[in-house]
C-alpha cells in the first residue's frame, strides 16, 4: 500500500515537474532559447522561480503529514503528501497569453530531453536520498520523494536549460545542413541581394521596396519579421525551394548580437545594403548606441566593392558610416535637410514639402544630382515611413526603375502589418494598429497621425517602450508629454513598467481622470470597447512580449 | 541596369516544324554570337517529334551530325513548365526512384524556332504562360504575322500596300478543285504564286506558269498546310529585304538588301546554306541600289507594318518592288529571320554580339512592361459567390 502511494506520490511530482517545463518553454521561446535572457527573466520575479502556491501547499503537507506520522505504517502522511503535491503542482490560470507555445520540430526535440533529464534527476536524487537516509522511519520516503519532487518541480527552468545544452549538438548539426540547404537554392535562383538593417523600419522598408521591384522585377522578400540566421534560411528553404521567380531577394537582417549580421551575409551575401535607422531599440543587449551601429555597419562591411549601400544621412551614426566611404557607390537620403544644405553635404535625395493628412503621405522627392524630381503620394501614415519610402526610391531607382514608374506603385503600397495600419470597426471606431512600432521616432509618427483625428475622443492605449537601456525612462517621459498633447484619454498597460510616462503626463496639464492605468491588454480592450463611441479613434502603441 | 549577376538564356531550337534543320543553324548562330561575358547559354532542343532535351552537347553543332547525340550522357529530357514559380526548365521530368529531377531556372527564352509551333505563338503561350520574359513576338504578333492571309487582311487594313490575293482552304480543293481553278483564273492570269499559308523559309512555295503546274502547285502547297494563299507573280518586280527591332514605339529599320538570286526561285539550300553563313554569302546588293525616296518609304511601311502586328523583337520584311514605277508591295514578315538578319544589321553598324543581347534586353523590357500590370487584384467574389451559393449567382464583373 505505502509503496504505491509513494510511486503515485512522485508520479505527481515528475508529471508536475514536467507540466511546468512546457509552461516554461513559452517564455524560453521568446527569449529565443538564450539560456542567459531566459534564466534572468525567471530570476527577476519572485512568483517565476519559487511560485507562492506551489511551496506554501508543499509545506503545509509537510507539516501536516509529519503531524499524522504517529502511527508507524500509516498510510495518511503519504495520502497528505500527495494531497499537497497535486495542488502545489496544478498549473496555475496563464494571465495574458499574446503568443502561444510554437511546438516547432526543435521545440519537441528540447522538450524531450528536458522531461529525460528531469525524470533522470529525480531517479538518481531518489536513488541517491534513499541510500542516504534511514528507512526506518516511515515518514522519511514520503519527506524525501516531496521534498525532491518539490525542488524538482521548482528547478523546471534548469531542466530546460539542460534539455537546450543535451540538444546542443543535434542542433547545431541540424542548423548547418538547413543552412547548406538554403545556401544551395539560394544558389539556384541566383538573385541579387538587397540586405536592410536598422534598429526600425526594417520590415516596412523592406516590404515597400518589394513591392516597388515588382513593378519591374520579381521580388522576394523575407517574410513579416523574420530576420535572423535561422529565420532567414528558414524563408528559402520554405518558400523558394521550389519557387525560381526572384530576381531579387530582400533580406532584412536583425541584429541581438554582433556578428550576427556578418553571419546572415555569409548566407546570403548582398550586393546592395540599406541601412534605416540607428536608435536605442535593444539597447540593453548591445549596451551601447556605437555598438548598435557597429553591429548594424556589419551589413555595409559586407558588400563587395562594387556594391551599393543606400543610407539615411538624417541619423548621425548612419551618416558616420557613410563617412567611411565603403563601397565606392554610396547613396543618402535625407527628409530633414534642405536642398542647399543637402547639396553642400552631398546627400543624393531629399523630401521636401512633406504633408500628412488622415488620408496619407504626399511629398516632393528630389534627386539633387540631375534635379529630376517626383511627386510622390501614398495612403501610408507616419511622417517615419518618408524616410522608408526615400530609401526605397533611391534603392529601385538605381536598379533602373524609372522614378514615374517609382511614383505609380507607391500610390498603392500598403502599411505592413501592425504598422499604423487604420481600420474603422462596426460600431464607427477608428482603430489605428501600431502594435510593432516600439521605437522613438514611430511613437512620435503615430502620436502625430492620433492627433490628426479631430472627430471625436482620442484614445491612446499602450504600455510604453522597453530594452531602451538607460533611455528607457527618458524616451518614455517624452512620449508621455507627446501623448498628453494629442490624446484625450490615455490607458497605460502595466503600472511597474509606465511609471515614467505617467509622470510625465501628471507634469502636464492632462485631465487627470482620462488617465487610466490597467495591468493587461484585455482590460483596455474592454474599457474602449464600453466607453468609444463612433467617431473616435483609438491608438494601439507597441504591444509586448508575454515575457513583461 | 540588369537586375542579376548573369543572364541565363535558353535558346531553344529545332522544333516540330518543317524549318527544324534551319532552326537548328538559327540556334547555333545565336549561341554562338552571345559573348562570355555574363551570359549562360542554355541550349534546349525540340526534336522533330517534340520532345524536349537540354544539355552542353546540344551547344555544338557538330555534335547534331551524330544521331545519337540525344542518347549522350549530358543531354537530359527536360521541359519548359508553365508553373511560374518554376521559372525554367524541369530537368529529366519523369525521373525515377534511381535519379532526381530538377529545376533550372531560366531568365529570358530565346526561341530560334521557325514556322510552326515556334513562330506562331504556340511557343509564346507557353512562355506567358510560365511567365518568363522571351524574345520576339508575343502571341498576337506571332499568330498574325505568320499567317499571310491574316497578314494581308491586317496590312491591308492599315493601308501598307500588299498584292491581291485569293485563298482556299484544303477541304474545298480537295473537293471541287475545278471550280477553284476556275475562280483563280477569272481573278488573275497567270504565272501565279502558290504558298501555304503559314510557313516560311520557301518550303511548299510554287510559281505556276500553266493550269496544269497550278494544279500541282496547289497539291503540293495542300501537303503543308490547311489554307492556301495565291497571288499574282510579278515578273518585273525585284525582292527588297528590311529588318526591324525594337519594341513599343521604338523602333529601328536595318539598311535595305537586293537579294540577287530572284530570277531563278531560291531554293531551299540557296536560301539558308549557301557558303555555310546563310544569306550573308548568297549574292546580293546592300543597300539596295533604289532610290533614298524608296528606300525611307519601305523603311516606313517596314516599322508601320511591324507596329501594326503587335510586333516586338526582331523581324525581316519582304518587299517585291517595282522601282520604275515606283511600286512597292509588302511581301511576307518573318518575326523569327534565318540567321536573324545578322547580315543585314552588319551594315547599320550592329554586330551579330550586339543584337542578340539587344533582343534579350527588348525581351526583358517587354516582360517588365507587363509588369507594370498588378495581377493579384484580391477580392472577395469568391467568398461572395459561396455565400449565395454556386448557382446562378450574379455576383457581377
Amino acid at each position: 500500500m505505502s509503496e504505491i502511494l509513494q510511486a503515485l506520490l512522485a508520479a505527481v511530482w515528475l508529471v508536475g515537474a514536467g507540466l511546468r517545463i512546457v509552461r516554461q518553454a513559452r517564455f524560453y521561446q521568446i527569449e529565443e532559447y538564450m539560456n542567459g535572457r531566459y534564466l534572468r527573466w525567471v530570476a527577476s520575479g519572485r512568483e517565476r522561480w519559487l511560485p507562492a502556491r506551489s511551496i506554501s501547499a508543499w509545506m503545509l503537507g509537510m507539516v501536516i503529514g509529519a503531524l499524522l506520522a504517529e502511527a508507524p505504517g500509516s498510510s495518511l502522511p503519504a495520502i497528505v503528501a500527495l494531497l499537497a503535491a497535486i495542488v502545489a503542482v496544478s498549473p496555475p490560470r496563464q494571465s495574458e497569453v499574446k503568443k502561444s507555445l510554437a511546438v516547432t520540430p526543435r521545440m519537441k526535440r528540447l522538450l524531450l530531453s528536458a522531461w529525460a533529464i528531469c525524470a533522470m534527476m529525480y531517479a538518481a536524487a531518489l536513488g541517491a536520498g534513499g541510500a542516504l537516509l534511514p528507512v526506518e522511519i516511515s515518514l522519511v520516503p514520503v519527506f524525501v520523494i516531496s521534498a525532491l519532487g518539490c525542488a524538482l518541480f521548482l528547478l523546471a527552468p534548469l531542466w530546460l536549460v539542460a534539455g537546450n545544452l543535451l540538444a546542443q549538438p543535434l542542433e547545431s548539426a541540424l542548423r548547418r545542413r538547413y543552412l547548406k540547404q538554403a545556401a544551395a537554392v539560394l544558389g539556384k535562383i541566383n538573385p541579387k541581394v538587397i540586405g536592410i538593417t536598422g534598429s526600425y523600419g526594417k520590415t516596412t522598408t523592406k516590404n515597400f521596396l518589394r513591392d516597388i521591384l515588382n513593378v519591374r522585377f520579381r521580388a522576394y522578400a523575407t517574410p513579416k519579421s523574420f530576420n535572423t540566421l535561422m529565420g532567414v534560411s528558414l524563408a528559402i528553404n520554405r518558400d523558394l525551394a521550389d519557387d525560381l521567380r526572384a530576381e531579387y531577394f530582400i533580406c532584412e537582417m536583425g541584429a541581438y548580437v554582433e556578428g550576427e549580421i556578418d553571419r546572415i551575409c555569409q548566407l546570403t551575401p548582398p550586393d546592395m545594403a540599406i541601412v534605416t535607422e540607428v536608435g536605442p531599440q535593444h539597447l540593453e543587449r548591445f549596451g551601447s548606441l556605437e555598438n548598435v551601429k557597429r553591429a548594424k555597419y556589419e551589413l555595409v562591411k559586407n558588400l563587395p566593392a562594387d556594391g551599393v549601400a543606400v543610407l539615411n544621412w538624417d541619423n548621425p551614426y548612419i551618416r558616420e558610416m557613410a563617412d567611411e566611404g565603403y563601397p565606392e557607390s554610396i547613396l543618402t537620403v535625407s527628409r530633414d535637410l534642405t536642398a542647399e544644405a543637402a547639396r553642400a553635404q552631398g546627400v543624393n535625395w531629399i523630401a521636401s514639402e512633406i504633408h500628412e493628412t488622415l488620408e496619407g503621405l504626399s511629398f516632393t522627392v528630389t534627386r539633387l544630382e540631375t534635379g529630376e524630381r517626383a511627386q510622390i503620394m501614398t495612403g501610408i501614415l507616419g511622417q517615419h515611413n518618408v524616410t522608408n519610402l526615400l530609401l526605397c526610391i533611391a534603392a529601385a531607382h538605381r536598379e533602373g526603375i524609372a522614378l514615374r514608374d517609382i511614383a505609380m506603385r507607391i500610390r498603392r503600397l500598403k502599411p505592413a502589418e501592425s504598422r499604423l495600419v487604420q481600420e474603422r470597426t462596426a460600431a464607427g471606431i477608428t482603430i489605428i494598429n501600431d502594435a510593432y512600432s516600439a521605437n522613438p521616432k514611430g511613437i512620435v509618427s503615430a502620436l502625430k497621425v492620433l492627433g490628426m483625428h479631430e472627430t471625436g475622443a482620442r484614445l491612446l492605449i499602450t504600455p510604453g517602450m522597453i530594452e531602451l537601456g538607460e533611455r528607457q525612462d527618458e524616451e518614455n517621459h517624452k512620449l508621455g508629454l507627446l501623448a498628453a498633447e494629442q490624446a484625450t484619454d490615455i490607458i497605460l498597460i502595466g503600472k511597474a513598467q509606465t511609471q515614467a510616462i505617467a509622470r510625465a503626463i501628471q507634469s502636464t496639464s492632462f485631465d487627470l481622470t482620462r488617465l487610466r492605468v490597467v495591468e493587461t491588454l484585455g482590460e483596455s480592450i474592454d474599457w474602449y470597447q464600453e466607453n468609444l463611441k463612433a467617431g473616435d479613434t483609438v491608438l494601439f502603441l507597441n504591444d509586448l512580449p508575454d515575457t513583461y | 541596369m540588369s537586375s542579376r549577376r548573369r543572364q541565363t538564356v535558353a535558346v531553344i531550337f529545332g522544333g516540330r516544324s518543317v524549318e527544324h534543320d534551319v532552326s537548328i543553324v538559327t540556334g547555333h548562330q545565336i549561341m554562338d554570337a552571345f559573348p562570355a561575358e555574363g551570359y549562360e547559354i542554355l541550349p534546349v532542343y525540340i526534336s522533330r517529334d517534340g520532345r524536349w532535351f537540354t544539355g552542353d552537347a546540344l551547344a555544338e553543332l557538330d555534335k547534331f551530325k551524330d544521331e545519337n547525340i540525344l542518347r549522350q550522357d549530358s543531354v537530359k529530357a527536360c521541359l519548359l513548365s508553365p508553373d511560374t514559380r518554376h521559372h525554367g526548365l524541369i530537368i529529366d521530368p519523369l525521373a525515377g526512384r534511381f535519379s532526381k529531377s530538377d529545376m533550372k531556372r531560366i531568365d529570358v527564352a530565346f526561341p530560334a524556332l521557325h514556322g510552326s509551333h515556334g513562330e506562331d505563338g504556340s511557343i509564346q503561350g507557353l512562355f506567358e504562360l510560365a511567365d518568363i520574359p522571351y524574345v520576339g513576338c508575343a502571341t498576337l504578333g506571332s499568330a498574325l504575322t505568320n499567317d499571310k492571309i491574316m497578314t494581308k487582311t491586317v496590312l491591308r487594313q492599315a493601308g501598307i500596300p500588299v498584292l491581291d490575293e485569293h485563298w482556299l482552304s484544303r477541304e474545298t480543293w480537295l473537293e471541287q478543285p475545278d471550280a477553284c481553278i476556275d475562280e483563280i483564273l477569272r481573278r488573275f492570269e497567270l504565272p501565279l504564286f502558290i504558298k501555304p499559308a503559314t510557313l516560311g523559309s520557301s518550303i511548299g512555295i510554287g510559281r505556276a506558269d500553266t493550269e496544269a503546274l497550278l494544279r500541282a502547285s496547289i497539291d503540293i502547297a495542300a501537303n503543308f498546310d490547311r489554307r492556301i494563299l495565291i497571288e499574282p507573280a510579278l515578273t518585273d518586280g525585284i525582292e527588297i529585304n528590311c529588318s526591324v527591332i525594337g519594341f513599343s514605339g521604338r523602333f529601328e529599320a536595318s539598311t535595305l538588301e537586293q537579294p540577287l538570286s530572284w530570277d531563278e526561285f531560291l531554293s531551299y539550300e540557296d536560301k539558308y546554306l549557301r557558303g555555310g553563313e546563310g544569306m550573308k554569302s548568297a549574292e546580293r546588293l546592300a543597300p539596295a541600289p533604289i532610290s533614298a525616296e524608296l528606300t525611307e518609304r519601305i523603311k516606313a511601311a517596314s516599322i508601320a507594318a511591324f507596329k501594326i502586328m503587335d510586333g516586338r523583337g526582331i523581324a525581316r520584311i519582304d518587299y517585291l518592288v517595282r522601282p520604275e514605277r515606283d511600286e512597292l508591295y509588302l511581301n511576307e514578315i518573318n518575326t523569327m529571320p534565318g540567321s536573324l538578319a545578322f547580315y543585314l544589321w552588319r551594315e547599320d553598324g550592329y554586330s551579330a554580339a550586339d543584337l542578340v543581347q539587344k533582343l534579350v534586353q527588348l525581351a526583358i523590357d517587354a516582360h517588365a512592361e507587363k509588369r507594370r500590370n498588378l495581377y493579384d487584384y484580391q477580392t472577395n467574389l469568391v467568398d461572395l459567390a459561396s455565400q449565395r451559393g454556386s448557382k446562378g449567382s450574379k455576383a457581377g464583373k
